[in-house]
């Protein structure tokens, strides 16, 4: 691709037509606080600190969601691998992010533009990277809308004008190759961002950074540790924790009773290790490779480490913890934190980050034998150099990095959960770290059905802290969205071949869809805008996941664009 | 937390290795970043500089296993995200020329990463591919 440095900044004068939408207000963290008490708005990637991916608005209910239809709709230029963001909402204006970080602000009534934003890149290092050039969301707050960066920078946007005000380049990724993909996540004046990597060899760093001035106050080293923060290099033996991996790449949440960010890394890498069962003294990376495929808690004033637990101790399987919201839960007096993970098991904590319950959402499991409920791993499947058949689930996880949904009104979690399988010929594996690093993967493999069954996916409604089954619908391919459900008891499922599905949140009765054309890979919202309750889901397809389905599971995924991304806004008749 | 015996004396070298790397990038007018403390806390300074690193016998179904086969399946043998290479009609230059600048959104681009020497011995692989025996 030619080299290109694109840096473009539009304020549309249709802006400024009579009629159009007042230009959000500030945001702030007490705002941000207190968003349950604007359901009108979607303020933050989770929706709230409480990271459900519900909105308590109704006016779209069970009765009348059979008279949803299409409002507007706008395209998102250079969609390489669809649209995989999340779209937020401020006072009537829809913010969203799309591939090769462009960002747009539009009328959430009409769709109409207000500004584009288009982020200078180093396109030459953008075409060499893996996992790109793909964005998976934004933060607002403080005048800005907050992106991170496929070249490592966080970028702070003007959400009026849409100018940059500031950037601050936090990753060497002109020689980690690795930058940001994932949501930010504003605690306080501060936004906190993960980066890339668990293949990667890098150390997975999560920092924080001023929110007004961009400064960057810190830095947690996620493989590792640091000297004065958490060091656990005794834990990587042969300094192996130079090997790397561990990216928070996906947002995490906040607990503001504990004042504790939760944030969930990656696997170790390389991916694949060839140690066997002697994984503590033998192998690419002896040791339990804290803080890797972990649940951290940290200090956001600071980046100190203030608890944490691993999930998988010397994650073998690139079954990362970085996926997975941090549904924040209160039941009988007792509060919770509950965390999906890729492994296809669901981690329930207490606010300190000590382990109540685990359960298992999906069928086929065998990496392990089973995850006792006091976090405890039981007959692990440590693989040494040569072939393995059958491991459950597939490197695409149990769980992919979309978000689920918890509804209140209901007490249930939704989620979605994939079946299937993988055949693998581990090999030993160099890292590639110079002139750029590369991808330390670890082992040659392919994806297959489970034993006895044919690969495909569900969406669940459980009880988020027994894992309890309230009711399922299954899907021929995995869905790879996120999950929105609404005070209307209505469970929103946009699905692989391209369907918006609708159903009644309390027994999964399908209640409505509508064909968008092509596959989903992103978020969901709802919110108002000028007193009207719409709903804004991402549509394009391609990505790690997806990109498995044309080969797979054939159909009509063959013949689906990788480049095309729309968000559609639907609103009642 | 208990820390590994010898470990301090690293610490000062990896601090003035990300220094330098910091004074660099500033030198360049790369960072918005304003200056002062808390300091350099970029990420990647370690990379530059694998500790024990030693020259490694060149295995190319190793280097295919590290970087290729999680896009091209079955060690190319298979369809996936990538396509299947075995049997591929595409000229030894066409190949190279693939890895060296990729393909939009379905591959990245290996120019720079591996050697010509690397990027031959991917083609030699490639052109060996045989089905596996079933097990």
């Amino acid at each position: 691709m030619k080299r290109g440095f694109i840096r473009a900044s539009i304020f549309l004068a249709a802006g400024f037509a009579p009629g159009a939408p007042a230009l959000a207000a500030d945001v702030d963290f007490q705002r941000l606080l207190k968003a349950d008490q604007e359901p009108q708005n979607w303020m933050t990637y989770h929706g709230s600190y409480k990271s459900w991916h519900y909105s308590a608005l109704a006016d779209i209910s069970a009765e009348n969601v059979r008279n949803l239809r299409e409002a507007w709709s706008h395209v998102a230029s250079r969609s390489v691998r669809g649209l995989q963001s999340y779209p937020l909402a401020v006072d009537g204006v829809l913010y969203y992010s799309g591939s090769y970080n462009q960002v747009w602000a539009l009328d959430g009534a009409t769709g109409r533009v207000l500004w584009q934003y288009k982020q200078k890149l180093n396109e030459d290092l953008v075409a060499k990277q893996t996992h790109s050039p793909y964005n998976r969301g934004i933060a607002i707050g403080y005048g800005n809308v907050y992106m991170g960066t496929l070249d490592g920078k966080l970028a702070a946007i003007d959400m009026k004008t849409g100018k940059l005000n500031w950037e601050t380049k936090l990753v060497n990724s002109e020689k980690l190759t690795v930058g940001f993909t994932g949501a930010p996540l504003l605690v306080k004046d501060k936004v906190i961002i993960g980066a890339q990597g668990g293949e990667w060899p890098d150390r997975g760093p999560i920092f924080g950074v001023d929110a007004k001035s961009g400064k960057q106050l810190w830095r947690f080293y996620t493989v590792a540790g640091e000297a004065d923060n958490g060091d656990a290099r005794n834990t990587w033996l042969n300094d192996s924790w130079r090997t790397g991996g561990g990216g928070g790449w996906m947002a995490g949440g906040y607990d503001p009773e504990t004042n504790s960010v939760w944030w969930g890394t990656a696997n170790p890498a390389p991916l694949y290790d060839w140690s066997g069962p002697d994984y503590q003294t033998k192998g690419a990376r002896p040791g339990d490779n804290l803080y890797t495929t972990s649940v951290i808690l940290l200090d956001p004033d600071t980046g100190k480490l203030k608890g944490y637990h691993q999930e998988l101790p010397h994650d073998a399987w690139d079954f990362d913890s970085a996926t997975g919201e941090f549904i924040m839960l209160e039941r009988d007096g007792k509060k919770y934190v509950v965390h999906p993970s890729k492994s296809g098991f669901v981690w329930v904590y207490d606010r300190s980050g000590k382990v109540q319950n685990v359960w298992r959402l999906i069928k086929h499991i065998n990496f392990v034998k089973d995850i006792k409920s006091n976090g405890e791993l039981v007959g692990r499947r440590d693989m040494t150099e040569g072939k393995h058949t059958n491991l459950c689930p597939f490197i695409a996880g149990g769980m992919s990095w979309n978000m689920g949904s918890y509804n209140p009104k209901t007490g249930l979690l939704y989620k979605v959960g994939n079946e299937w399988c993988m055949d693998l010929e581990i090999k030993k594996t160099t890292p590639v770290l110079e002139p750029m690093a590369q991808l330390n993967i670890g082992a040659d493999f392919n994806i297959t059905h489970p034993q006895g069954d044919k690969a495909h996916g569900h969406v669940s409604a459980r009880d988020p802290i027994t894992g309890e089954l309230k009711w399922e619908v299954k899907f021929p391919e995995p869905p790879l969205a996120s999950l929105l459900s609404t005070g209307g008891n209505v469970l929103f499922v946009p699905d692989a071949r391209g369907w918006l599905r609708a159903y009644d949140a309390r027994d999964g009765k399908e209640l409505w869809s509508h064909n968008n054309g092509q596959g989903h890979n992103g978020g969901i919202i709802t919110y108002k805008a000028k007193g009207k309750q719409y709903v804004a889901v991402m549509t394009g397809w391609g990505g790690l996941a997806g990109d498995d389905y044309a080969a797979f599971f054939g159909g009509n995924f063959a013949q689906m664009p990788k480049d095309s991304g729309v968000i559609k806004v639907f609103a009642l008749r | 937390m208990r820390t590994i015996p010898g470990k301090a004396s690293a610490a000062p070298l990896r601090i003035f290795v990300a220094s330098l790397a910091w004074v660099t990038l500033c030198a360049q007018g790369a960072l918005a970043q304003p200056g002062g403390k808390p300091g350099p806390m970029q990420s990647g300074s370690h990379a530059s500089a694998p500790a024990g690193a030693q020259p490694q016998p060149f295995d190319v179904s190793q280097l295919f296993a590290t970087s290729c086969g999680w896009c091209h399946m079955n060690g190319g043998r298979q369809d996936g995200k990538g396509p299947r290479l075995m049997g591929t009609a595409l000229s030894d230059e066409q190949i190279m020329s693939r890895i060296r600048t990729g393909k939009v959104g379905a591959m990245p681009a290996f120019s720079g990463a591996f050697t010509e020497e690397q990027l031959r011995a991917i083609v030699a692989y490639i052109r060996e591919l045989k089905p596996l025996a079933k097990q």
